[in-house]
């Protein structure tokens, strides 16, 4: 066997063995992602009947959905909903995590933190969802609280079953996700460089600015990921805190599926993931991915 | 940065945000003791009372409060959990592993995976339900349900391996290879040990996401209803203090989880370190 041979007969060994390596999980998520995703667009475009779908290809159930105002209406307040709640998860987390990655500096208490953030998560969603009611509602514990300390007079009754207790409950739910990918990359800057630019007669503010904000900017990109994501898809805060008032795209998606209608759930879907893709494109301009982990 | 009075502002700020994240956890505890059956589940407490927690296990008298669906729910979601758990760590650190060279197609495949976390369940149960219809296949949790979980948590395994993988000294490999160690002895005792704090949180992210799953399972999980859906059944009807007994108990539970794991962690990390001082004194 020649020299060349051999050297060849290695790489396709090695070609063989990344491809038995990455196999499994590619075919995979062909089969049970892919697949399904395509699938829903294809539906969209199926005849819905009252009592059957058939697969004859229309515009029907896109035409219908465009022009009511209640499906339409839906993904703006999707869309108002999600911008409100990332808003608030990065003006509430980003102090939380600069605070647990610039000024703890033992390890040991920066992981207590970040622990002590995530065992909430430990209780099953739903029932921390659940958990808000008593809390938000007429007689609940915040009502009682502010009428103990003499701070209202009357209950405040906006707190639950509006779009207000909605947002409150997911910000609270998901803002952990920002705390935790911004906490870590303020965690990995080099304090060298901080101390350098405070050399240099750097203001505190400046210093924000030019280097703490910087430098932690793929951690807000990556919790916005995570928390649109979630937010984007939601529809069990909002159908357990707002009884049932506040409509988004993912509650239309249960309801219409409820119902039988098929083509119509799959257009919701697929407007859904239009939205979806737009906004995480848009992110993933701003940092690379693959590259900061 | 130091400034102490900017730290204090910090300090008092996460100890309100730690305060609102644990709020409805607090709520949730307290309201558990409500007085049963005829207390809701809110303010005031009646009289405190484990009427709840005896209903949860079904210890206590009949009432109109339909008893939670505990032990078949509650068997399925640890089992798919577990099923899930096992195959997402299984694929997850085959592909890490594919990704510590280069290869061309890196970035389609590694897209691909991570994709699986970005889409929302709604969507991705939406579209299995739909291709189960097409191909007149059963929705069940053990099969339909089973797959998504896999797609969700799968990605969240690759990520924890690609990290782990990422500050692995591939020297040490070949260092072994090279004194003749077999390859599978060498995974055994070189490569294993290294990467298996990077499994064990693997298999808890895995275990944890699977078990409280929820909008995939509600479309693809046929009319064995596992516990999150056995939750949601109770969005449309009342609520009651039991949900929030059963609350309390599966968070002592995933506590129970939470221990083991951090002593197998610990474990871990108090060997490689025992035995890198050995090797030390070895050398000296």
């Amino acid at each position: 066997m020649s020299m060349q041979e051999t050297t060849q007969k290695s790489a396709l060994l090695k070609r063989n063995k990344k491809f038995a390596l990455l196999a499994p999980g590619v075919i995979w998520m062909m089969l049970f992602l892919v697949v399904p995703l395509c699938m829903m667009i294809y539906v969209s475009f199926w005849t819905q009947t009252t009592f059957s779908i058939s697969s004859d290809l229309t515009l029907k159930s896109w035409k219908t959905f465009f022009a009511s105002e209640t499906y339409f209406g839906a993904l703006i307040r999707t869309i108002r909903l999600w911008l409100i709640v990332l808003f608030l998860t990065f003006i509430i987390g980003y102090p939380a995590a600069l605070f647990i990655g610039q000024f703890v500096r033992n390890k040991t208490t920066q992981t207590v933190l970040l622990v002590a953030c995530v065992i909430p998560f430990w209780t099953s969603f739903l029932i921390r969802v659940l958990a808000w009611r008593p809390m938000l509602g007429k007689e609940g514990a915040i009502n009682i609280v502010l009428q103990k300390f003499g701070l209202i007079d009357a209950p405040i009754e906006v707190l639950l079953f509006t779009e207000l207790s909605v947002v409150i409950g997911m910000v609270q739910i998901y803002v952990v996700f920002m705390v935790g990918p911004i906490a870590f990359m303020l965690a990995r800057i080099d304090q060298s460089l901080i101390e350098a630019a405070r050399d240099l007669g750097a203001s505190s503010w400046t210093i924000f600015r030019k280097i703490i904000f910087p430098l932690s900017l793929p951690g807000v990109v990556v919790g916005a990921i995570f928390v649109s994501v979630m937010v984007l898809g939601e529809f069990a805060t909002a159908s357990a805190l707002s009884g049932r008032k506040v409509n988004l795209l993912g509650n239309i998606i249960v309801t219409q599926v409820g119902s039988l209608k098929w083509a119509f759930a799959a257009v919701i879907g697929v407007v859904l993931t239009a939205v979806m893709a737009v906004v995480i494109t848009l992110l993933l301009r701003v940092v690379d991915l693959r590259k900061e982990l | 940065m130091n400034q102490p009075a900017l730290r204090i502002l910090l300090a008092v700020y996460i100890a309100i945000f730690i305060a609102f994240l644990y709020g409805p956890f607090l709520v949730m505890g307290i309201i558990s003791f409500q007085q049963g059956p005829e207390g809701g589940p809110q303010f005031p407490i009646i009289e405190w009372s484990t009427f709840w927690y005896k209903h949860v296990l079904g210890l206590a008298p009949p009432t109109r409060v339909a008893p939670l669906p505990i032990g078949e729910a509650l068997t399925r979601s640890l089992t798919l959990a577990f099923a899930t758990m096992v195959v997402a760590t299984v694929l997850g650190t085959l592909t890490a592993q594919a990704f510590r060279t280069q290869f061309k197609g890196s970035g389609f495949v590694f897209y691909l995976v991570v994709l699986g976390m970005m889409v929302p369940g709604v969507l991705l149960g939406l579209g299995m339900s739909l291709v189960a219809n097409q191909l007149g296949v059963q929705r069940t949790w053990w099969g339909t349900a089973f797959v998504l979980h896999v797609v969700y948590t799968f990605p969240f395994a690759f990520l924890v391996m690609l990290a782990i993988f990422n500050r692995f000294d591939q020297r040490v490999e070949e260092a072994a290879w090279a004194l003749g160690v077999t390859p599978m002895r060498t995974f055994r005792k070189v490569t294993f040990p290294i990467i298996f704090p990077g499994v064990l949180s693997a298999m808890l992210f895995a275990f944890t996401l699977s078990y409280d799953e929820f909008p995939r399972t509600l479309f693809t999980g046929g009319p064995d209803v596992t516990m999150p859906i056995a939750i949601y059944g109770t969005f449309s009807v009342e609520i009651h203090p039991n949900l929030f007994a059963f609350g309390v108990l599966t968070t002592l539970f995933s506590f129970t989880l939470l221990t083991i794991y951090g002593v197998l962690m610990t474990a871990s990390i108090r060997r490689s370190q025992a035995k890198a001082s050995g090797i030390q004194e070895d050398i000296e």
